[in-house]
C-alpha cells in the first residue's frame, strides 16, 4: 500500500470550472515527488489539499492508510514550506524551529535538544538566537525547512520554495532540500514550475496542466519519453516539425516531400498529418550518412553558456538546433546554409 | 535661498504660530493666578485638588479597561476578517467608523433609553444596568476591597461606561489593527502555524497579538488620549471622570482651567511621543523580515 494515496481528488472552483480534476496519485514512503506545471495548473491547489488548506469538492486522501481528507491542516502531522518563508518574525530562529514542538507540550530540554539537531541539520549552528529579518533569504527558508522537519512529520509539502531565491542560492539550496530529504528518509512532494528543479530533485514527476495529470513518471522517463504533447514542450526545448505519415507501419513521414525515418510505427493512417517531435541538443550540423538530413538557412545564433541555441529556417518552418559550447568550437554563420542531422531513434510522433 | 523654500518656510512659520500662540497665551495666563507675579500656585492647587487624582485616575482606568475589551472584541474580529471573510471587510470598516457619524450624545441617549429600565429576566427582577459597576456585584465587591485596602485605586468597571468608550475606540484600534495585519502575511503565517499544530487561539496568542504589537501599541495611546478627555458619555451618565472634572473646574475658577489645559496638552503629548519612540523599532523589525 502506498505511504500517500490520492484518489478521484476533484476541487471545483467555480461553476464548471475544476481548478483540479480527477487526480489519482501513490506516493511511496520516502519517496521525492514533484508536482510540475504551469501557474494555475492546480499544482499547489492539489498540495493545499494534502496539507489541509483547502477541502477537495469529492475524492479522498490518505496518509498511510489514514483518511485525511476532512481532517484540520492542525491535526494533520504534515511539514509545509512556503514560498514566502512565513518564518514569525517576532520569534527567534530557535523560537520559530521549536514552535511545532512548543505547541505539541514537548518540554523545554526535549526543545532544546531538537532544535539545536535542527540547527546543525541546515548549517546555521549559531544562529539560533537571530531574528528572521537578520538572515538571509536563502538562510530564512533554510530555518523554514527546519520548522517543518522539527515535529518529526508524516509528510514534507514545499510550495515553490526556491521561487523567491538568486540562481546561485536556488541550485545551493535545491542539492541541501535532497542531502536532507535522503538523509531522514521523509516523504516530499515538492511543486515548482522550473523544470530544472523537478528533473534535478525528484525520483518521481507529475506533470500537470490546467487540472489534470498530464504523466507520471521519473525525470528520465518524462525527458525522454514524454506520452503527451503537452509533456513533451513544456519539459525541456521541443521541435514539432508538421509532417504527413508515409508510411504508419515503419514510421516513415514526409516533411516538405522530404522523407523523415522515426522508427517508431504509429496507429495514424498513411497521409494524415501529425507533429514529429525531437529535442535540440539531439540535431546536428553536416551531412551524415544514416541519418535524417534536412537543408536549411541559419536565422540566429544565440550563446547561452555551456550551449549554442541556432534557430535555422527548414523551407519556412523554424527548428532548434543545440550545440554543446566548447572552446574551439565552429559555429555557422547567420545567413549561412546548412545541413541538419539527426538519428531516426530522436523522433517521435505526436498524434 | 530659493524662492520656492522661503515661501515654504514662511507657511510652516505661520502653521507654528497659529498653533502655538494660544497655547503659549495659555500657559501664560496659567502663570497669574498670583497678582503682579509668575507662579505656579494655579498648578499647585490643580494637584493638590483630590478630585483630580480621582477623576484622573477613574478616566484612566477607564481608559485601561476600553483598551482591554477593544482588543478582545476587534483583534479576533479584524484577524477573521482578513483571513476568511475579506469581502466584509468594506462593511466592517463603516461599523467602526460610526463613532465618527454618530455623536457622542446620541449614543448615551441611546442608552439612557434603552438600559435605564430594571427589568425582569425569567421572573427574576434585574437593575437598570445603566449605572451598574461590575465590582459592586457579589463576589466581586472583596476583589474591590482588597484592591482599594492595599491601593489608593479604587476599582471601577462600569458597565455601560466602557461599552460606549470602546465604540468610541472602535475607529481608532480598528484602523491600527487593521493596518497591523496588512503589514505581514497573515494567511501564510496563520498556514505555517496551522501546519506546525497551532489551533486557532494559539495562533492569536503566539503569532497575531505580538506581531501586532506596534499597531497595538498606538491604537492603546489613542484610546487613552480619547477616554481620558472625553466629557459627554461620563457626564450624562453622570461617573466621576476627569472629562467633567476639567468642565467643573472651568466653570467655577480662572486660572485653575489654563493650569488643567496645559497639563492635558502635556500628558497628550507624552502618549504621542511613547507611542513614537516603542513603534519605531518594531515597524523597522518588520519591514526587515519582509
Amino acid at each position: 500500500m502506498a505511504f500517500l494515496e490520492l484518489t478521484h481528488v476533484n476541487k471545483l472552483f467555480t461553476q464548471g470550472h475544476y481548478a483540479v480534476d480527477n487526480f489519482n496519485l501513490s506516493v511511496e514512503r520516502g519517496e521525492f515527488v514533484s508536482f510540475l506545471g504551469p501557474s494555475g495548473c492546480g499544482k499547489t491547489t492539489t498540495l493545499r489539499m494534502i496539507a489541509g488548506f483547502e477541502t477537495p469538492s469529492s475524492g479522498s486522501i490518505k496518509i498511510n492508510g489514514d483518511e485525511i481528507t476532512n481532517k484540520p491542516p492542525n491535526q494533520r502531522q504534515i511539514g509545509m514550506v512556503f514560498q514566502s518563508y512565513a518564518l514569525f518574525p517576532n520569534m527567534t530562529i530557535a523560537g520559530n524551529i521549536g514552535f511545532g514542538l512548543m505547541i505539541g507540550g514537548k518540554s523545554k530540554d526535549e526543545i532544546k535538544k531538537r532544535v539545536g539537531e535542527m540547527l546543525d541539520l541546515i548549517h546555521l549552528p549559531n544562529y539560533g538566537d537571530r531574528y528572521p529579518y537578520q538572515l538571509s533569504g536563502g538562510q530564512q527558508q533554510r530555518v523554514a525547512l527546519a520548522r517543518a522537519i522539527a515535529i518529526q512529520p508524516q509528510l514534507l509539502l514545499l510550495d515553490e520554495p526556491l521561487s523567491a531565491l538568486d540562481a546561485k542560492i536556488r541550485v545551493e539550496l535545491r542539492a541541501e532540500i535532497r542531502r536532507i530529504q535522503r538523509e531522514l528518509g521523509i516523504t516530499t512532494v515538492y511543486v515548482t514550475h522550473d523544470q530544472e528543479e523537478a528533473l534535478s530533485l525528484s525520483d518521481r514527476i507529475v506533470v500537470m496542466n490546467s487540472g489534470k495529470i498530464e504523466q507520471v513518471g521519473t525525470p528520465f522517463e518524462i525527458y525522454n519519453y514524454p506520452t503527451t504533447a503537452f509533456a513533451a514542450s513544456f519539459v525541456g526545448q521541443l521541435n514539432l516539425i508538421p509532417i504527413t505519415v508515409a508510411d504508419a507501419a515503419s514510421g516513415n513521414c514526409a516533411f516538405n516531400g522530404i522523407s523523415l525515418n522515426t522508427s517508431q510505427p504509429t496507429s495514424l493512417a498513411n497521409g494524415s498529418s501529425a507533429k514529429l517531435a525531437l529535442r535540440p541538443e539531439e540535431m546536428n550540423f553536416g551531412k551524415v550518412d544514416g541519418r535524417n538530413l534536412l537543408d536549411g538557412t541559419v536565422e540566429s545564433i544565440t550563446f547561452l553558456g555551456s550551449i549554442v541555441r541556432t534557430r535555422v529556417d527548414i523551407g519556412g518552418f523554424m527548428i532548434s538546433v543545440d550545440l554543446f559550447n566548447e572552446r574551439k568550437i565552429t559555429l555557422p554563420q547567420v545567413g549561412e546554409q546548412v545541413t541538419v542531422n539527426f538519428p531516426a531513434h530522436a523522433c517521435w510522433i505526436l498524434e | 535661498m530659493k524662492r520656492g523654500s522661503i515661501w515654504a518656510w514662511l507657511w510652516v512659520v505661520l502653521g507654528a504660530i497659529y498653533f502655538f500662540l494660544p497655547l503659549y497665551a495659555t500657559f501664560d495666563f496659567s502663570l497669574r493666578l498670583k497678582r503682579g507675579v509668575l507662579s505656579f500656585a494655579a498648578y499647585e492647587n490643580v494637584f493638590n485638588d483630590a478630585r483630580f487624582v480621582e477623576s484622573f485616575t477613574f478616566s484612566l482606568q477607564m481608559a485601561l479597561w476600553t483598551i482591554l475589551v477593544s482588543l478582545i472584541l476587534i483583534v479576533p474580529t479584524a484577524y477573521w476578517v482578513h483571513l476568511r471573510l475579506p469581502k466584509v471587510r468594506p462593511f466592517v470598516e463603516l461599523i467602526t467608523l460610526m463613532p465618527f457619524v454618530i455623536p457622542a450624545v446620541v449614543l448615551t441617549f441611546g442608552f439612557i433609553q434603552v438600559y435605564s429600565k430594571s427589568t425582569t429576566f425569567f421572573g427574576i427582577a434585574l437593575p437598570s444596568i445603566l449605572s451598574l459597576d461590575f465590582f459592586t456585584l457579589p463576589g466581586l465587591m472583596q476583589v474591590r476591597d482588597f484592591v482599594s485596602s492595599r491601593t489608593p485605586i479604587t476599582l471601577a468597571f462600569p458597565i455601560i461606561l466602557i461599552a460606549g468608550y470602546t465604540v468610541l475606540s472602535f475607529p481608532y484600534m480598528y484602523r491600527a489593527v487593521d493596518t497591523g495585519l496588512r503589514a505581514m502575511d497573515v494567511r501564510t503565517l496563520t498556514e505555517a502555524a496551522e501546519s506546525l499544530g497551532a489551533n486557532t487561539p494559539s495562533i492569536l496568542w503566539y503569532v497575531i497579538f505580538p506581531n501586532l504589537r506596534a499597531a497595538l501599541l498606538s491604537g492603546a495611546f489613542l484610546t487613552i488620549a480619547i477616554v481620558v478627555g472625553e466629557f459627554t458619555l461620563a457626564s450624562l451618565l453622570v461617573w466621576p471622570a476627569f472629562g467633567p472634572y476639567i468642565q467643573l473646574i472651568g466653570a467655577n475658577r480662572a486660572y485653575e482651567p489654563a493650569a488643567l489645559s496645559v497639563i492635558s496638552f502635556g500628558l497628550t503629548w507624552a502618549t504621542l511621543g511613547l507611542l513614537q519612540l516603542f513603534t519605531r523599532g518594531q515597524q523597522g523589525q518588520i519591514a526587515g523580515a519582509r
